[in-house]
C-alpha cells in the first residue's frame, strides 16, 4: 500500500541560497509528524512547497501515490489543508463565514450561479456542517463573532476549523502554539488531538514548543540549514547532539 | 544615418521631461509610499501659476523660484497634513484612491480659482529661447532655452536625489517612514516631520516639472500633463518604480523612441495618428506583464498596525434589529411609492437628468463589484461602458438590430473585454492592476474609440430608443423610458446585491483580505477574478448603452479615459461597499450637474467647462474624506446618524464583545 | 532614583480598556518581568511607557518626568527604548541601516565604535550586514532588533516578548544579549507569558490580569499566582 504523502528528494532555493536541500520523508494516513529545527532551517518553506504556494526546484511530492496539481487552491481541494504561523484571517468576516467560505469552495459552490439561483442564501445543511466543525474546535458559541476580535488562541482555532471543514487528508500546522500562553497552548494541544482522533486526518506539525511537539507528534524530523539531520521518535531526536546544538541550545 | 542621429538628439530634451516626471514619481513612491497619480495635476497647477505670474509681469526667474521653492512645497505640506498623513501605512487602497482624487480634482480647482483655460506658454526661467545653433554631422541641431533648462534640471535633480536617498541623515528616515512611522518614532525620529519633508520635496519636483514643461505648449492644458504623466509612469516602471537612474534612462529612451518613430512614419498615416501617442501605453503594458519587479509591488503591512484602534462597526450593525425588520418589510412599498410620485410630478429636464443618473448608477454598480467587493481599483470601467455603448450603437444603426438586443450584445462584448483584461490581472494585485487598467483605458481611447467602425467617427452615431408594446420612448424626457432604465437598474442592483451577500461575496472578500488564506481554504482566485472582471465590465457595458440611449447619441469621447478615475473616485467616496452607495453616487452625479445649469451665466464665462469642473469638485471633495472613512462618506454619515438616533439602544452583541489587541 | 512609575493608570484602544488602574514603581537598574496570560494588558503596559498608547487617566512618569503630551520620538531620545512585539525592524532596510536608525546618523568616532560593537554582538551575521532585514530568519531578525536596542544605549529598555516564535537556541541568544545590558544604570522591563527564561534575568515580577496588578514581588513567588490565574480562566 502506498503512503499518504511521499516527499522525495525535494530541494528549493531562493536566489542561489538553498533553503531546502534534498529532503525526503513519508507519512501514512492518520499519522502525525513533528518538524523541528532552528529559525530559518527551511520548515516553513517546505510547508509552502507541499501546499503548492512555492514551486519546487527538484524532487517530487506525491499524495496517495499521485502527483499534485500545481495551484495551492487545487491542492487544498485535493485534501491538503494548512494553518499559518501568523494567522491569515479574512478581515471583518465572522467565525462562521470563515468556515463557510472553505466549505463552499470545497463543494465547488463558489460558482456565482448558485448565488443568483438561491438569492445568495446558505443552505441549512451547510450551516449545520460548519457548526459541527466549530463545535469540534470549541468555537460553537462564537460563530457570529467577527474573527479578528477573538484572542490569539481562538483565532488559531478559527484557522483550524477553516482547514478541517473540507475533510482534508493532511493538515499542515505551522507553529500553532507560537505566541500562546501556557493555558491557551494546552487547549490547542487538546483540540489537535481530538481532531486527529475524530477525523483521522494526518498532521505535520512545526513548532518550537517542546511540550506541543511531544504531545502531538508520533515521530519527529529535525532540520538544519535546509536538510534533515535527524528522524525518529521524540526522545531520540531531542537527544541527538546535532539537534541539541542547532535547535535546543543550552536549554536542553 | 545622420538623419537618425539627429532624430535621436533632437528628442533627448523631450525625453528629459518624461525623465524628470518619472524621477518625481519614483521619489514620491519611495519616500512616501504613495504612487502619486496626482503628480501630473500638481505639475499642471504649477505650470499654470508660473505662466500667470509671468504674464502679470513677474520676472520669469523669480516667478519660477516662487512656484518651485515656496508654493509647491507649501502645497505638499498641505497634502500631507490634510490627506496622506491620515492614511494608515498599510492601507494601500486609500493611498491610491486619495492620489487619484488629487488627479481628478486639482485641475478643476485650479481652473475655477486661477480661472484660466487659455493661458499662453511663458518663456523658460533660464536662457534665451533662441540659442546658438550647434551643428552635428550634416544636420543642424536646435536646442532651445527651455530644452537646455530641462536637461540641466534633470541631471541636477538625479544626482541630488541619488545622493540624498542614500544619505543616512535624510534618505534613511524617509525610506523607514514608508514602512512604519510608528516604529521610526520608537527609534527617536520625528516621523511626522520626515513625512512632511518627503511630501514637500516630492511636490517641489512636480512644481519644477510643471514650470519647465509650461514653455513648450500653448495653451497650457491639463490633458497634456496627463499624457506626460502616463509616459513617465512607463519610464518609472522600467526601474520597477524604485530605481532613479533607470527612470531617467527610461524617460529619455521613451522620448527618443517616440521621436524616431515620429520621424520615420508619414505624418498623414493612420499609424502616425494612433501609434505614436499610444507608444508609452504599450511599453507600460509590456513592462507590467514581463517586469518581475512590477509584479512584486505588493504592499507590506505595517508591523506596528496592532497599536491602532480597531475599525468602527458599519452603520447597519448600529441599527437595532426591530427597526431593520420594519425597513425590510416595507422597502418595496416605499421605493415604489416614491418612484411613482417623483416621476409623476417631476418636470421634463429633471426627468432627463434622472434617466442619466440611473444610467450612471448602473455603470457605478460595476465599480461596486470590482472595487468594493473584489478590492481591485480598476480605471477601465468607463472604457468598458464606452465599448458597450459603441457596440450597441453600431449594431442598432448599421445592422438594424433592435436596440435592446444590441444592448445585450454590447454587454457581452464589454464583458469579453473585461475577461481579456483579467488574464494579465490574474498575476497582479494592487497598484499594478490599477496601472494595467489605466493602460487599457488609454489604449481604448487612442486606438479603439477613434476608429470609425467602432466609435462612429467624429460625430458619433444617433442611438435609437427601443420600440416595445407600441410605447413611444423617443422623447428626451420620456417617462416610460425612465421607468425602463430604472427597471434595468433594479435588476442589476439585485444581481450585485445577491453576489455581495452570498458565497461569491464572502469568497471575494476573503481573497481580497488574505489571498494565501483563501487559497488554503480551496478558493479558486483565478476563476473568481475572471468572473468579476467579466461581470463588472458587462454591467458597465449595459450602463454605457443606457447612457447612449438616454442621450440618443453615442460619441467616441463620451467615455474618454479620464472618466475612469473620475468614476472610481466618485463611487469610492460615496461608498463602494454597498449597492446604495453606487445608486446615490449615480443620481448625485447627474442631479448636481442638472442643478448647476441654473447657475447664472455671470458666475463664469465658460459655463460648460465650469459645470463639469464643479460637478466633479462637489462629488470628489469627499475623496479627501476617504483617508478617514474608507467605507465611504455616506456610510460614515449614516453611522453617526445611527449613533445619535439609536443611542438609547444597547450596541449589538458583536460590538460589545469587540476587544482590541493587548 | 525612580525610572518608571505608573499611578492608577487606565488605558485602552477604542471601546476596549486594556489597563484598569495599574500602579507600579520601578527603580533605576532594576530588572522586572511583566507576566500574565494573553490579552491582560502586558503589551499595553509597555506601550504606555514608551508613549505609543495614551492613557485615559492616571499618571505615568518616566525618568522623573511625566509622559503626558510627550511624543514617542521625544521619549525615545530620553532613553526609553522599546522593542515592540513582532519583528521590530524595517524589513526593507539592511541590518546596518536598521542599526544606524538606532545609533544615529552622525559619522562620529563614538557612533562608529557603537556600530562595530553592535556588529560584534551579531556574530556571523556581521558579514551579512548589507542584507535586507526582511530576508533574515525570524530568530536573526529578533537578534538584530535586540542588539540595535542595546546600541541605542537605553536608560529604560522595554522588551515585548523578545523570544516570540523563536527556536529554543535562538531564544537563548536573544536573552543572552538582553542579559548583557544589565548594569546599575539600565532598567530592564521584559514582557512574557511564561516564566521560563525571565526567571534568571529578573528578580522582580509583576503579574497582570484583566488590566490590574495581581502580584508584584519576587519572581520566585510569581509562579503560583500565574498558575492560579490560568486555572481560573480554564474553568
Amino acid at each position: 500500500m502506498s503512503h499518504l504523502l511521499e516527499v522525495d528528494d525535494v530541494s528549493k532555493s531562493f536566489g542561489g541560497h538553498a533553503v531546502v536541500r534534498h529532503v525526503s520523508f513519508v507519512l501514512d494516513a492518520g499519522a502525525s509528524l513533528g518538524l523541528v529545527g532552528s529559525n530559518g532551517a527551511g520548515k516553513t518553506t517546505l510547508f509552502r512547497c507541499i501546499a503548492g504556494e512555492l514551486p519546487i526546484d527538484s524532487g517530487s511530492i506525491l499524495l496517495d501515490g499521485d502527483a499534485l496539481p500545481s495551484r495551492p487552491d487545487a491542492r487544498a481541494r485535493r485534501g491538503i489543508a494548512r494553518t499559518f504561523q501568523i494567522v491569515e484571517l479574512f478581515g471583518g468576516q465572522t467565525v462562521l463565514d470563515h468556515v463557510l467560505v472553505a466549505l463552499q469552495a470545497h463543494q465547488g459552490h463558489q460558482g456565482p450561479w448558485r448565488d443568483l439561483v438561491h438569492g445568495g442564501r446558505t443552505s441549512s445543511g451547510e450551516r449545520e456542517r460548519c457548526m459541527g466543525i466549530l463545535a469540534l474546535v470549541g468555537l460553537a458559541d462564537r460563530a457570529e463573532t467577527p474573527a479578528t476580535t477573538l484572542s490569539l488562541g481562538d483565532r488559531r482555532a478559527v484557522e483550524l476549523a477553516r482547514a478541517l471543514v473540507g475533510e482534508p487528508r493532511l493538515l499542515l500546522a505551522d507553529e500553532p502554539s507560537s505566541g500562546l500562553d501556557g493555558e491557551e497552548s494546552r487547549i490547542l494541544i487538546h483540540i489537535l488531538n481530538r481532531v486527529r482522533k475524530e477525523t483521522g486526518v494526518a498532521v505535520i506539525l512545526v513548532d518550537h514548543d517542546l511540550g506541543t511537539v511531544k504531545a502531538v507528534a508520533d515521530t519527529v524530523i529535525a532540520m538544519d540549514a535546509g536538510a534533515v539531520i535527524a528522524a525518529g521518535t521524540y526522545e531520540t531526536v531531542v537527544s541527538n547532539p546535532q539537534v541539541m546544538s542547532s535547535w535546543l541550545g543550552q536549554s536542553s | 544615418m545622420s538623419e537618425f542621429f539627429s532624430f535621436v538628439l533632437q528628442n533627448v530634451p523631450w525625453g528629459c521631461t518624461f525623465a524628470l516626471v518619472a524621477v518625481g514619481l519614483v521619489l514620491t513612491y519611495r519616500a512616501t509610499g504613495v504612487f502619486n497619480f496626482g503628480f501630473g495635476a500638481e505639475a499642471y497647477a504649477a505650470g499654470l501659476i508660473y505662466a500667470e505670474l509671468y504674464w502679470h509681469g513677474v520676472d520669469r526667474l523669480w516667478a519660477a523660484i516662487l512656484v518651485v521653492v515656496v508654493i509647491a512645497p507649501l502645497f505638499g505640506a498641505l497634502l500631507d497634513w490634510g490627506l496622506f498623513s491620515r492614511i494608515p501605512p498599510g492601507n494601500s487602497m486609500a493611498k491610491i484612491v486619495t492620489s487619484l482624487g488629487v488627479m481628478v480634482v486639482l485641475p478643476s480647482v485650479v481652473q475655477i480659482f486661477v480661472g484660466a483655460t487659455n493661458v499662453s506658454a511663458p518663456p523658460a526661467p533660464l536662457f534665451n529661447e533662441y540659442l546658438p545653433v550647434w551643428h552635428i554631422g550634416s544636420g543642424p541641431l536646435f536646442v532651445s532655452g527651455s530644452e537646455l533648462t530641462t536637461m540641466l534640471a534633470t541631471a541636477i535633480v538625479l544626482i541630488v536625489l541619488m545622493l540624498g536617498l542614500r544619505s543616512r541623515r535624510f534618505g534613511l528616515p524617509m525610506r523607514a517612514a514608508v514602512e512604519s512611522p510608528k516604529l521610526l518614532e520608537l527609534m527617536g525620529v520625528n516621523a511626522k516631520r520626515v513625512s512632511r519633508g518627503s511630501w514637500m520635496l516630492a511636490t517641489m519636483l512636480a512644481g519644477l516639472a510643471g514650470v519647465l514643461f509650461a514653455p513648450t505648449e500653448t495653451p497650457i492644458s491639463a490633458n497634456n500633463y496627463s499624457v506626460i504623466l502616463v509616459a513617465a509612469i512607463a519610464a518609472a516602471a522600467l526601474g520597477a518604480l524604485r530605481s532613479l537612474p533607470l527612470a531617467v534612462v527610461g524617460g529619455v529612451a521613451l522620448g527618443v523612441v517616440q521621436g524616431v518613430v515620429q520621424g520615420y512614419v508619414a505624418s498623414d498615416s493612420v499609424w502616425y495618428q494612433a501609434l505614436v501617442p499610444s507608444l508609452p501605453f504599450f511599453i507600460l503594458l509590456v513592462l507590467l506583464l514581463v517586469h518581475p519587479g512590477m509584479r512584486r509591488l505588493e504592499n507590506r503591512n505595517d508591523p506596528m498596525s496592532g497599536v491602532e484602534p480597531p475599525a468602527p462597526p458599519p452603520a447597519l450593525a448600529l441599527r437595532p434589529p426591530h427597526i431593520n425588520r420594519v425597513i425590510h418589510r416595507f422597502r418595496w412599498l416605499v421605493l415604489g411609492t416614491v418612484t411613482l410620485v417623483v416621476i409623476t410630478f417631476t418636470p421634463g429636464p429633471w426627468i432627463a437628468a434622472l434617466t442619466i443618473g440611473a444610467s450612471f448608477s448602473v455603470i457605478f454598480l460595476s465599480i461596486t463589484l470590482i472595487t468594493g467587493l473584489a478590492g481591485q481599483l480598476s480605471l477601465a470601467q468607463a472604457a468598458f461602458a464606452g465599448v458597450g455603448a459603441a457596440t450597441t450603437a453600431q449594431l442598432a444603426v448599421n445592422e438594424n438590430v433592435p436596440v435592446l438586443i444590441a444592448a445585450v450584445a454590447g454587454a457581452v462584448v464589454a464583458g469579453l473585454g473585461g475577461w481579456v483584461a483579467s488574464l494579465p490581472a490574474l498575476r497582479l494585485r494592487g497598484l499594478p492592476v490599477t496601472l494595467l487598467t489605466l493602460c487599457l483605458a488609454l489604449l481604448a481611447d487612442n486606438l479603439i474609440f477613434p476608429t470609425s467602425w467602432i466609435g462612429g467617427g467624429d460625430n458619433g452615431l444617433n442611438v435609437p430608443r427601443p420600440h416595445i408594446f407600441g410605447i413611444d420612448f423617443t422623447a428626451v424626457d420620456s417617462k416610460p423610458f425612465l421607468l425602463l432604465v430604472l427597471a434595468v437598474l433594479l435588476a442589476v442592483s439585485g444581481v450585485v446585491h445577491v453576489l455581495l451577500r452570498g458565497t461569491t461575496g464572502r469568497a471575494l472578500a476573503a481573497v481580497h483580505v488574505s489571498p494565501v488564506g483563501a487559497a488554503s481554504a480551496g478558493v479558486s482566485v483565478r476563476r473568481l477574478t475572471m468572473f468579476v472582471f467579466f461581470l463588472s465590465a458587462a454591467i458597465a457595458g449595459i450602463g454605457g448603452s443606457l447612457f447612449a440611449m438616454s442621450y440618443l447619441q453615442e460619441s467616441p469621447s463620451d467615455f474618454n479615459w479620464f472618466f475612469g478615475p473620475t468614476f472610481l473616485v466618485i463611487v469610492v467616496t460615496v461608498g463602494a461597499t454597498t449597492v446604495e452607495g453606487a445608486i446615490e453616487a449615480g443620481f448625485g452625479y447627474a442631479l448636481i450637474a442638472q442643478a448647476l445649469t441654473y447657475l447664472p451665466s455671470t458666475v463664469s464665462t465658460n459655463t460648460n467647462a465650469t459645470q463639469g469642473a464643479l460637478t466633479v469638485l462637489i462629488l470628489s471633495v469627499g475623496a479627501f474624506t476617504y483617508a478617514t472613512h474608507p467605507e465611504g462618506i455616506v456610510e460614515a454619515v449614516k453611522r453617526s446618524l445611527a449613533r445619535t438616533v439609536f443611542r438609547a439602544v444597547p450596541a449589538n452583541p458583536a460590538e460589545r464583545r469587540t476587544r482590541g489587541v493587548s | 532614583m525612580t525610572s518608571l512609575e505608573f499611578i492608577d493608570v487606565h488605558a485602552g484602544y477604542g471601546p476596549y480598556r486594556a489597563l484598569n488602574g495599574v500602579s507600579v514603581k520601578i527603580t533605576e537598574g532594576e530588572s522586572v518581568a511583566i507576566l500574565g496570560a494573553n490579552g491582560v494588558g502586558k503589551s499595553t503596559f509597555v506601550r504606555v511607557a514608551s508613549g505609543l498608547v495614551a492613557t485615559t487617566s492616571g499618571v505615568v512618569t518616566v525618568l522623573g518626568r511625566s509622559v503626558a503630551g510627550v511624543s514617542v520620538h521625544e521619549l525615545a531620545r530620553r532613553g526609553i527604548v522599546h522593542i515592540p512585539e513582532g519583528v521590530g525592524l524595517f524589513s526593507d532596510l539592511s541590518i546596518e541601516e536598521n542599526l544606524f536608525l538606532r545609533i544615529g546618523a552622525h559619522r562620529s568616532p563614538d557612533n562608529r565604535e557603537r556600530l562595530s560593537a553592535a556588529l560584534d554582538m551579531l556574530g556571523p551575521l556581521r558579514d551579512r550586514r548589507r542584507v535586507k532585514a526582511g530576508q533574515l530568519s525570524g530568530g536573526q531578525q529578533r537578534l538584530v532588533a535586540v542588539v540595535g536596542a542595546i546600541a541605542a544605549r537605553p536608560r529604560v529598555l522595554l522588551a515585548d516578548e523578545p523570544a516570540l516564535g523563536l527556536s529554543p537556541a535562538a531564544a537563548d541568544d536573544v536573552y543572552g544579549a538582553l542579559a548583557a545590558t544589565k548594569d546599575p544604570l539600565t532598567t530592564l522591563v521584559i514582557v512574557e507569558t511564561r516564566l521560563g527564561r525571565v526567571e534568571s534575568l529578573c528578580d522582580r515580577s509583576v503579574v497582570l490580569d484583566m488590566g490590574t496588578v495581581m502580584y508584584d514581588g519576587l519572581t520566585t513567588g510569581a509562579e503560583d499566582v500565574l498558575t492560579g490565574l490560568l486555572h481560573r480562566t480554564s474553568e
